[in-house]
């Protein structure tokens, strides 16, 4: 499993952060807009595959990706 | 000539004013029928500004994810300064403008749409207390005067909710009439319309400067601050530590009610309309409601929840009816290209949810509203909140607003039609598609 994250989409409400603080976390930006996702871990092991997926699949942006 | 490849011009300009006539007339239609004659670009004309509508999920992406120094949100809507005021939006700095959209999704976090919820509960609740057994309403102006109570509250606060009269609304309503194609065009002009919004303008500075003014004092008085979007806007900070001017948060409350205030009601009294025309899923969406409702779950709970039949039958009214569809940004700086198409810079690029939503290669069958259709897989394929960095930043509060209404309307009644079908029609009075007055609809209380 391999996670990526489309910036120009995530506007920082968390929800990743929420759900799987083991592998995202929410970071100010540098220009003072949104906060933006930050991958901490980008190659989960398989315990935290079931977290992740519904990470990915309750971004409200679509912003997550699974690759 | 070149052989470069260039948008097709839609048919009826008219000399001087371009295609004006037809874009006032109704934007919807004029822009549908554009992306009919001419397909994925469309170029007219209004008033010498040359116009770009652009329909196609990767033409849509395309301008979404450029940035603000290629295609500016703030040249096309400069009309909107008067209405917030300068310091505020566009009248801002983009780094600035930027930095207060952040502010408000501050205000809008996950953890704070508990409080919300409970707010917008107990106005819904509260609101159809009295309705009775059965009746007809008027549905586009109920939830007009029903959101402005919930949004009031969840912004404002108690203390201004209650205060609340109907200069406010008024007050509101004439700033509204200044953002019209007219001001599209000229929006510093003579017009009374703009005179109007100037002084309404000023009215509406001193009313909401007083509520910023005690909410100071009673902060200073030790009281524990309350949940709302005026207290994340006192606590909120740039990035270099600075707070807001005060004088400018007036300015962001009139922001944001303009952002969330029409689109949300207009969106309830669609979804309503919808439900009304289709029985059948009318009743998919109470079996819902019911499962939840009746695991005992008070409103503001089960509105948390998820509910996949609800949102999707709001989604599919969003989908045909995006209150939102003239969607602008401005070339700048350098010349945009998008498939070999070279637009000048000053180029006004159009986005139009109607439009997009009716693209017959993501939505087979497109005037047919069918709430079990599937996500487009395109990103930018539905778009009713618009997408990229610029999305609604208000778009998980507007379902949170719908959804209460709708749950605790569909709890206790069922909606029909009360005209003929086809007298419920979509019109323009402004740049909002809302459905055409009266919107009459009958509740019944259920067995
Ligand atoms: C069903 C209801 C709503 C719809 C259809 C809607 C639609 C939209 C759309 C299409 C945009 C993007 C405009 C553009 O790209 O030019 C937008 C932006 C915005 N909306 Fe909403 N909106 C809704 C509710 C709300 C609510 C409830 C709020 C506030 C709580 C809100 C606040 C805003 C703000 C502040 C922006 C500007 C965001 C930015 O510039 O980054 N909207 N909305
Ligand atoms: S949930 Fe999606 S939009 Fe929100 S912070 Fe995470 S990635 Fe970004």
């Amino acid at each position: 499993m391999k996670i990526v994250a489309d910036l120009d989409l995530c506007q920082g409400h968390g929800m990743c952060e929420d759900t799987a603080p083991e592998v995202f976390r929410v970071v100010e930006s540098e220009d003072g807009s949104y906060d933006q996702v930050e991958i901490i871990l980008h190659e989960p092991d398989s315990g935290l595959h079931e977290k992740v997926d519904s990470a990915v699949r309750y971004c409200p942006n679509r912003a997550l990706k699974i690759q | 000539m070149s052989d470069q490849p260039r948008p097709k011009t839609v048919s009826g300009a008219k000399p001087e004013i371009g295609h004006y006539d037809d874009f006032m007339e109704h934007a919807a239609h004029f822009l549908y029928r554009a992306y009919q004659e001419c397909g994925e670009l469309a170029e007219f004309d209004l008033f010498g500004a040359k116009h770009v509508l652009l329909s196609s999920a990767d033409a849509q992406e395309a301008v979404y994810r450029a940035s603000d120094d290629q295609v500016s949100a703030a040249a096309p809507y400069q009309y909107m300064v008067p209405v917030f005021g300068e310091g505020i939006q566009y009248g801002a700095p983009v780094e600035t403008e930027r930095q207060q959209v952040r502010f408000m999704s501050d205000g809008l976090r996950p953890k704070r749409m508990k409080t919300y919820a409970q707010v917008i509960a107990e106005e819904v609740e509260d609101y159809i207390s009295d309705w009775g057994d059965e009746g007809e309403k008027e549905f586009h102006d109920t939830f007009k005067e029903l959101v402005l109570r919930t949004s009031t509250h969840c912004l404002m606060g108690s203390e201004f909710r209650h205060r609340l009269n109907d200069e406010f609304g008024e007050l509101f309503e004439q700033l509204e009439h200044a953002i019209s194609p007219e001001a599209v065009i000229d929006y510093q002009s003579e017009a009374e319309a703009f005179s109007t919004r100037d002084e309404a303008r000023a009215r509406l500075q001193e009313m909401l400067m007083k509520s910023v003014n005690e909410r100071l004092a009673a902060n200073a008085a030790g009281n524990e601050p309350p949940t709302d979007m005026l207290q994340s806007f006192l606590d909120a900070r740039y990035k270099d530590g600075e707070a807001m001017d005060h004088e400018l948060i007036p300015g962001m409350i009139i922001w944001i009610m303009f952002g969330g205030f029409h689109t949300s009601s207009n969106t309830a009294a669609w979804a309503c309309l919808e439900l009304a025309r289709h029985p059948q899923y009318q009743r998919e969406v109470i079996e819902e409601v019911d499962k939840v409702y009746g695991n005992g779950e008070d409103l503001s709970f089960a509105a948390l929840r998820e509910l996949p039949i609800t949102e999707g039958f709001v989604m599919e009214t969003l989908r045909l009816h995006p209150p939102l569809l003239t969607l602008m940004r401005q070339v700048v700086n350098q010349p945009f290209e998008y498939k070999g198409n070279v637009f000048e810079v000053g180029t006004n690029l159009v986005i139009s949810p109607y439009v997009s939503h009716r693209l017959p290669e993501h939505f087979p069958d497109p005037e047919r509203f069918d709430p079990h259709r599937p996500q487009p897989d395109h990103l930018f394929a539905l778009i009713p909140f618009g997408g990229g960095r610029r999305k609604c930043v208000g778009n998980a509060f507007a379902f949170l607003q719908v959804k209460s209404i709708l749950t605790a309307l569909l709890s206790r009644y069922e909606l029909s039609l009360v005209d003929a079908p086809e007298s419920y029609r979509e019109v323009m009075p402004s740049l909002i598609l809302r459905p055409s007055s009266p919107c009459n609809l009958r509740y019944t209380r259920r067995k």
